[in-house]
């Protein structure tokens, strides 16, 4: 066990008592208050159902979308366009991040185009790319990209600019000529920051794909919520929101055991 | 005989904050093939300055820096540098850092193994060939980047403090290792070190260097035995020698510190 930070032991003593899966038992408790108040706060009429739906007819509605197959088909059809985006973000930028970092008129070419498209979010991009695109798959993919690339490109130029040039140093004393040195010295040097940057952009993936699908779509989690909204059915716009949360996090976990695969010298500090 | 490795009238001078400051003035070493020279100073009397030179990653203002009577213009990795913070690779294992130089001479694969072997058994590493560096001490990475310079066969060894990092004992058994290594195989060795009696154990030839700019005080032969062990060290030769040494060295220091208490602001 970790040595953590603590503090409170002393007025309350019996904190520090411990035994496996206590915090994971508290946070459980914390969740089911929580649910048990909010279903107090509908049941007594003290929120009107209009506003908040209680806990009981979210689940409902929840098993209903799980039982008819629709959750899963609107999952799977958000998480392959954020996938099919991100991918090809992730292909042009880190490549091109690289090649800024290291090699100044790629710097010089690239960067007005950076500044100016790095404040925009993504949803600026909807009208043009309705137009250019329709509202298929094309346009999600596309607002996906759109969102996500800058960021990945921004984190993997940050990354490599910092990599300690005492190593290319060496690489180069010990004889390794330019593309040694960029595979294998200033790639896995940039490596660390352009996983957390993956991680990051991730999230804003997903934050683009569910804004373009609450415009234009015909399926995915954002189009279901957009459209139980029109019908004034808040139950399925909370089942949505939380199955969002939980894909996300999926996506989370997935991504965090793939950062452990690529970098196995990272090892020492899990132990 | 020739010099392997030669400075003429050697000046280096870095901008700093829009003056020039002078790191090395006119100064000219002649390094023998077979020996190990250390360039004995206090800090700031340029000596990595000359190993920077000698290894190509800066060029001199003026004078020229020769190997084998070449100038030296670029990266050479003919003078293979063992860095103070050991700058090897954490992505790579003991085993893939050591090989990494034999890849770059284009040694084939089937021979690299065991000529990686071979490195990691001299500097007694065997066993740890598949740890990676964040998981040794100081002084196996210090060991690990030694085996690594030496597998990439350099005709000069350029060393920059590369035990000061360690501790007393380790550090000795690190000087014993580098001096059975270096009488094994005869690699020509320049060492630099702010520790007297780390030079008088390891060096041939002792240069002593004095400070702003940097320059050659005098060189000291040393003729002492070698091995040098607890015996030899223990020896009054050895003490006569240390002191002649610190009589170089302390009119250096204080002449410096004394420089340093005037700039101070008031």
């Amino acid at each position: 066990m970790r040595e953590h930070i603590a503090v409170g032991t002393r007025r309350l003593p019996w904190l520090t008592i411990d035994w496996p899966g206590r915090a994971a038992l508290v946070s459980m408790a914390s969740v089911l208050l929580f649910i048990a108040l909010w279903a107090l706060a509908t049941a007594t009429g003290w929120i009107s159902p209009l506003f908040l739906p209680s806990p009981v007819a979210v689940a409902q509605a929840a098993a209903k979308l799980v039982l008819s197959g629709d959750l899963w088909r609107a999952v799977l059809a958000s998480s392959a366009r954020v996938f099919a985006g991100f991918f090809l973000a992730a292909i042009v930028a880190i490549p091109l991040g690289v090649a800024m970092a290291t090699f100044w008129p790629v710097r010089a070419i690239f960067s007005p185009f950076i500044s100016l498209l790095r404040p925009l979010p993504s949803i600026t991009w909807i009208p043009l790319t309705i137009l250019w695109l329709g509202i298929g798959e094309q346009q999600k993919v596309t607002i996906v990209f759109l969102g996500s690339w800058v960021y990945i490109l921004l984190a993997t130029y940050e990354a490599t600019r910092r990599v300690d040039p005492l190593l290319v140093r060496a690489a180069r004393n010990l004889g390794a000529g330019d593309l040694t040195v960029m595979r294998e010295v200033i790639f896995p040097g940039a490596l660390p920051g352009i996983l957390a940057g993956l991680k990051v952009s991730l999230a804003i993936a997903w934050s683009c794909v569910l804004s373009a699908e609450m415009i234009a779509a015909r399926n995915g989690l954002g189009s279901l919520i957009w459209e139980a909204k029109d019908w004034g059915d808040m139950t399925v716009v909370l089942v949505g929101m939380v199955s969002i949360s939980l894909t996300v996090l999926a996506a989370d976990v997935l991504a965090n055991r793939i950062e452990i695969l690529l970098q196995p010298w990272e090892r020492h500090r899990r132990h | 005989m020739p010099a392997i490795l030669s400075a003429e009238h050697v000046t280096k001078s870095y901008p700093v904050g829009g003056s020039d400051v002078v790191a090395v003035r006119n100064l000219s070493l002649d390094v023998e093939e077979g020996e190990l020279v250390c360039l004995l100073g206090a800090s700031g009397c340029g000596k990595s300055t000359m190993l920077n030179l000698f290894a190509g990653f800066a060029s001199p203002t003026s004078g020229r820096v020769l190997l084998r009577g070449r100038p030296i213009s670029g990266i050479e990795p003919r003078c293979g540098m063992v860095f103070q913070s050991y700058a090897l690779f954490p992505w790579k294992t003991v085993r893939q850092n050591v090989e990494f130089p034999l890849r770059m001479r284009g040694v084939p694969r089937h021979e690299r193994r065991g000529m990686a072997e071979f490195f990691i058994d001299m500097v007694q590493l065997n066993g740890f060939a598949d740890h990676y560096p964040a998981e040794l001490s100081g002084g196996m990475q210090q060991r690990v980047t030694l085996a690594r310079s030496l597998a990439a066969d350099p005709e000069v060894l350029l060393m920059d403090e590369p035990f000061a990092a360690l501790d007393a004992m380790t550090r000795q058994v690190m000087q014993d290792e580098l001096l059975r290594i270096q009488e094994r195989s005869g690699k020509t060795i320049v060492f630099i070190t702010h520790n007297i009696d780390e030079a008088i154990v390891l060096g041939h030839r002792i240069v002593v260097m004095s400070a702003r700019p940097g320059r050659i005080r005098t060189i000291i032969p040393n003729a002492l035995p070698r091995p040098r062990d607890i015996h030899v060290q223990t020896s009054p030769a050895f003490a006569e020698l240390k002191s002649e040494i610190w009589s170089h060295v302390e009119e250096e220091v204080t002449q410096h510190m004394a420089a340093s208490r005037l700039a101070e602001p008031v």
